[in-house]
């Protein structure tokens, strides 16, 4: 471990935004998000976590994956992939380890997603560990810690006189080269936890699945999607073709979406499967409990990273941590 | 296009149509000749597979394989014109390109069927998936037992593959019955549902294995009658249908509890859906 002064962190920040694309939190429209910085002024350093997780360099919101042009009878298809090396900056340890849950579906599961995959391989991921939980942080719940490693390159943690600087990986061996660091010696600061809920495991979700509670529970839930929105770990998507008018040519798209839905499954014909909210959230829930690690061989007992982003976002006050705890109650 | 090689699963094969034909009302049978690449691609694929066929500019869809390569080379797909992409497709004539990517999905255990007789149940385009198994049986008619093929429909105009209707007729060892939910008036054949259509027939269970493949709700009562006469749910086969948007087992749509009908299906038997978490209505 290295201690890194204020002044140094600046430097060398300074120096990696020269050199690499640097994505750091800043504030845009009054929320903090993962953006493109060109100067360290611009990044935002009060902040328990970002509105939207790291997830969304790697799975854009939005993403092209290829053009496509008509010519007469004939069609080329040109794959759009990106080839940018960026930094990223101020990752908190609960979206490192999302991206980790993320690889066992679109790099480790074949086939390799290559939209995804390449930037994965191309990006290196500087962390910035929590002196202390948020609100509605349970990280510590589902395996995960305020200063985890878990999918990082490199960590940083606040002490006095400026940062410890753990590296983690070769990746992030290469950010530091021209840098020539202090050692620490001294104890690494003990972030403040939460309590922890306790978590339940596959045979109690099982158990719950045709309880009533699913449908009291999602009374009063809207539909809007907000929890999968914010979420480090949803990763359902939708994929269309959109057309270009000024270029006379079209795109095929891919985008976020959420089984939480209305419309999600509905199918040709009018079938409509999970027609009742209740068991849509069902299944978000259990996704992260159960079907995901489940298909995916997650080494992780669940693919929720414990943020609270989902329990600050939702309108109406769903919290996945009174699921956890009735569901507990219910087996 | 750009990439020969196809590491990237999401981008389509290029497949002329060498064919368009009516199945039934808006129903239309699409023969598609793949080019670069993507004959091989498309070389081994088995009965019950699927495919996601593009219309560029409109999207994609799933769509289960309604030929075997032996009858090819090329394959058949038979497209409902519902929603954007199956609207976009029948615009579509010969000669036209459309996007192919797959092979997908399992397929129906031909080589544990030897032996068995077969029973098909087909419900209106249901019965595009299960063509295969016919030709397959038809191709191979000594190493299978007895082919009841039972096949349904809203309506008489709904029915598909009309044309080949004969032909199974005529195959050896094989019997064809028909019927729809309500008739026009030169219909001569049966009226009701398939499952009093499968109750009148009444094959015997003993050696037999089904092959299922319609509406869900036709699928779930035709399970039914079929354990109520002495079937086995561990030989009874279904084909699902789920709403997919890439069929590799990523976009996490078509879920049924901790399995996913892309990856793990879309061929179970009704053991193994009665064993999902997850209801398959």
């Amino acid at each position: 471990m290295n201690i890194i002064t204020q002044a140094q962190l600046v430097d060398w920040l300074n120096g990696l935004a020269r050199k690499n694309p640097l994505i750091a939190p800043r504030e845009e429209a009054g929320v903090i998000l993962y953006r493109p910085v060109q100067t360290i002024d611009e990044i935002a350093w009060d902040f328990t976590r970002t509105q939207i997780p790291v997830k969304e360099v790697f799975f854009p919101p939005t993403e092209r994956l290829m053009t496509i042009e008509k010519n007469g009878q004939g069609v080329t298809l040109t794959e759009t992939f990106s080839d940018e090396k960026p930094v990223i900056f101020g990752v908190r340890p609960c979206d490192g380890r999302a991206m980790v849950m993320l690889d066992a579906l679109f790099i480790d599961t074949p086939p390799v997603d290559p939209y995804y995959a390449r930037r994965r391989e191309n990006a290196t991921l500087v962390g910035l560990a929590c002196n202390e939980m948020g609100e509605s942080c349970f990280c510590t719940s589902v395996g995960g810690a305020p200063d985890g490693t878990v999918g990082l390159d490199m960590l940083l943690t606040e002490v006095d006189g400026g940062y410890i600087l753990q590296t983690l990986t070769e990746k992030g061996k290469k950010l530091l080269q021209w840098m020539t660091l202090a050692g620490y010696y001294g104890e690494k600061p003990t972030p403040v936890v939460n309590p922890p809920i306790p978590l339940v495991d596959q045979d109690a979700w099982r158990a719950a699945f045709d309880d009533e509670y699913w449908e009291r529970m999602a009374e009063r839930c809207l539909s809007c999607r907000a929890c999968a929105y914010v979420c480090p770990t949803c990763r359902c998507f939708a994929v269309r073709d959109e057309a270009l008018p000024e270029l006379g040519s079209f795109e095929r798209i891919r985008c976020w979406d959420s089984c939480a839905g209305e419309n999600y499954r509905r199918i040709a014909g009018g079938h409509r499967p999970r027609a009742e909210k209740g068991e849509r959230l069902r299944n978000r829930f259990m996704c992260k409990f159960y079907y995901y690690p489940a298909e995916y061989g997650l080494s992780q007992p669940a693919s929720c990273t414990g943020c609270g982003r989902c329990i600050d976002a939702c309108p109406v006050n769903v919290d996945i941590t009174e699921v956890l705890v009735e569901v507990g109650r219910l087996s | 296009m750009t990439e020969t090689n196809h590491q990237n699963p999401m981008l389509p094969y290029l497949g002329e149509i060498s064919e368009v034909k009516d199945l039934a009302n808006e129903i239309k049978l699409f023969r598609i000749k793949m080019l670069n690449g993507g004959g091989e691609a498309f070389a081994d694929y088995k009965p019950g597979q699927f495919a996601f066929v593009s219309a560029f500019g409109f999207g994609e869809a799933p769509f289960g394989i309604a030929n075997i390569p032996e009858h090819g080379p090329y394959l058949d797909f038979a497209v409902n014109r519902l929603g954007n992409v199956t609207t976009a497709l029948h615009e579509l004539g010969n000669g036209d390109l459309v996007g192919v990517r797959g092979p997908m999905g399992n397929w129906f255990p031909m080589d544990r069927f030897e032996g068995k007789n077969l029973v098909v149940i087909g419900g209106g385009i249901g019965g595009a998936p299960l063509r295969p198994v016919i030709q397959y049986v038809l191709d191979h008619r000594s190493d299978y037992g007895h082919l009841t093929i039972l096949w349904a429909a809203r309506h008489p105009s709904l029915l598909v593959f009309t044309d080949e209707y004969d032909e199974w007729s005529a195959a050896p060892d094989t019997e064809l019955h028909l019927t729809v939910d309500s008739p026009d008036q030169q219909w001569d054949r049966n009226v009701g549902l398939i499952t009093e259509l499968l109750e009148k027939v009444a094959p015997s269970p003993v050696n037999t294995v089904t092959i299922t493949c319609g509406p869900p709700i036709m699928i779930h009562f035709t399970e039914k009658m079929l354990e109520k006469m002495g079937f086995d749910p561990a030989w009874n086969y279904v084909t699902l249908e789920a709403r997919m948007h890439c069929g590799l087992g990523k976009c996490g749509r078509c879920n049924l509890g901790e399995k996913l009908v892309c990856v793990d299906g879309p061929v179970f038997t009704m053991q193994e859906v009665g064993e999902l978490l997850e209801d398959f209505l």
